[in-house]
């Protein structure tokens, strides 16, 4: 409990150092603030476009697809606030400024991943809010403490399995040189986490949920607010499997750690 | 005499492509993935109605457009903003400036080969393999002459919306937020998100008077649309294209002539 404390209070300390240096670049901030907001948008108009010309998608409404949306950009944004540092990982190792991180007396990983407070991510998780509200209202879901309770329970589950295939992703890296377009490849599957996985055939189905778990990122998870009355087993589970999954993805990732060696200089 | 910079420029770029073989794979992999959803997605939403083609576009159409579309992105996009933004960031632009060859045409040509050799590795594939799924739906005669043309067309006009993005990063020195608002709008209004079709009517005739649907919706229509395409109305899609060519090509030309005394490198 005492070293829980001890991380968080550097968490804080490295977390705040990094907002102060992105707060010099005031426009940039601004500027990625719009772009990232703006792509959200685009989703939606697109959304609002295929609506008007289809009334459902494999039985699931309008206002339906929007809350698994809406439910996959607030599951998505701690990776893109928190975990952005493990983009520039194989630039670290490449180039043996990694290092640096191995001669602290705290976790490798957690000192990584703190170096980078991704604010841009704040605008997604907007959007994302928003949207969840809109449907809810839309759909006369009720508000009650239970539905609340499971909102967060399932976002938190949801938001573990994208971090969980990027940390893998990016610690590819560890094993293989320019490695960049690993992470790009496993980067889009988050695109496919919106749509509800009963669209796919069978053997894809079994994909997204256990081997490159998608499924899990807004569709099951959203099914005990969406769909109470039929809530399978896989949703229930979810929370063990997301850590779990995410425990295996540290493990890798501390894994390749330990086997750099440096660039020598 | 400038032939021969932009034949060896071309060169350069293609044997760089070549250095990272395995990602244009991983690109094609990728592609396919993209492929097996929009095939399952616009299946499932194609159930849901009763009649077999919406605004003209049946089942075929829509697939064959998006992952077309999407194809085409990865041998069209050769994110010049990304390498403008970060020329400009560490000076390395100062070096760029100093060769023989005016800096917009160093940028084509340097790009180019790229774009030649992944549209080799990544649409013909998925081209044929489009193809053979849908049993030889895309209509093989004049029309592909007129795609490789209006391609063409479509990625300069690319190239020049790009560059006058990149030198909007003199201004702005950020990078990831102006490259991604570029991106969106272009994916956007030149419908390769959602096709053009299926827009509510006003938006469509608004999207139409911007250069971007000249991008992917032109060249994808000849593969669509192929066969209903009369000579005449060909020519005046491809004719539009090459005046915003013209237009834009001259607006960045000019942009950049007039930003380029902003330059600042600190150190280089």
């Amino acid at each position: 409990m005492k070293r829980l404390g001890f991380y968080i209070s550097i968490y804080r300390k490295i977390v705040i150092q990094d907002i102060k240096s992105k707060m010099s670049y005031r426009s940039d901030f601004i500027i990625s603030m719009i772009g990232m907001i703006l792509t959200d948008i685009s989703e939606l108009a697109a959304f609002y476009i295929m609506f008007l010309n289809f009334p459902s998608v494999c039985g699931w409404t309008y206002h339906e697809m929007l809350f698994l949306y809406g439910f996959s950009l607030v599951a998505l944004t701690p990776l893109q606030c928190l975990f952005d540092n493990n983009w520039q990982l194989r630039h670290y190792v490449y180039e043996g400024d990694f290092i640096k991180y191995c001669f602290r007396p705290i976790n490798v990983f957690f000192y990584y991943i703190s170096e980078d407070f991704d604010t841009k991510g704040l605008g997604q998780f907007f959007v994302g809010f928003g949207t969840i509200i809109y449907a809810w209202y839309k759909l006369k879901l009720p508000v009650t403490f239970v539905n609340i309770a499971a909102l967060i329970v399932a976002l938190f589950a949801a938001s573990l399995f994208m971090v969980a295939i990027m940390n893998i992703a990016a610690a590819s890296c560890f094993f293989l040189t320019n490695s960049g377009y690993i992470m790009v490849t496993m980067n889009k599957f988050r695109d496919y986490a919106k749509y509800p996985v009963t669209i796919f055939p069978i053997f894809f189905r079994i994909i997204f949920t256990f081997i490159i778990p998608i499924a899990f990122i807004a569709y099951f998870p959203s099914l005990v607010i969406l769909r109470p009355q039929n809530i399978p087993f896989l949703t229930w589970f979810s929370p063990v499997y997301g850590i779990i999954f995410f425990y295996i993805s540290y493990k890798i990732w501390m894994f390749g750690a330990s086997k750099y060696s440096g660039t020598g200089s | 005499m400038r032939i021969k910079s932009w034949i060896a420029l071309t060169r350069v770029s293609i044997m760089d492509f070549m250095q990272f073989r395995l990602s244009a794979f991983v690109m094609l992999i990728g592609n396919i993935i993209y492929l097996i959803v929009i095939y399952n997605l616009w299946k499932a939403i194609y159930a849901s109605v009763d009649n077999a083609t919406i605004n003209g576009m049946s089942f075929n159409d829509t697939m064959i457009y998006l992952v077309l579309a999407s194809a085409q992105f990865t041998f069209m996009e050769a994110y010049l903003v990304w390498m403008m933004s970060r020329s400009i960031q560490s000076g390395k632009i100062v070096l760029d400036l100093l060769k023989p060859v005016p800096y917009l045409q160093y940028l084509l040509f340097g790009l180019e080969g790229g774009n030649i050799c992944a549209f080799v590795v990544t649409f013909i594939p998925t081209f044929i393999i489009v193809e053979i799924i849908t049993k030889g739906y895309i209509h093989l005669g004049i029309n592909i002459l007129f795609y490789l043309v209006a391609a063409t067309l479509g990625m300069l006009i690319n190239f020049a919306i790009d560059f006058f993005v990149g030198t909007i990063c003199l201004y702005t020195q950020s990078t990831w937020g102006i490259n991604i608002m570029k991106e969106v709008v272009v994916l956007f209004l030149s419908g390769a998100t959602v096709p053009l079709a299926f827009f509510p009517e006003t938006l469509r005739k608004i999207v139409m008077f911007f250069p971007f649907h000249a991008i992917y919706n032109t060249p994808l229509t000849f593969l669509t649309k192929g066969p209903e395409l009369s000579l005449a109305e060909s020519f005046i899609m491809v004719g539009e294209q090459a005046a915003w060519v013209i237009v834009l090509i001259l607006i960045g030309k000019i942009f950049w002539k007039l930003s380029e005394r902003v330059i600042t490198v600190n150190g280089g």
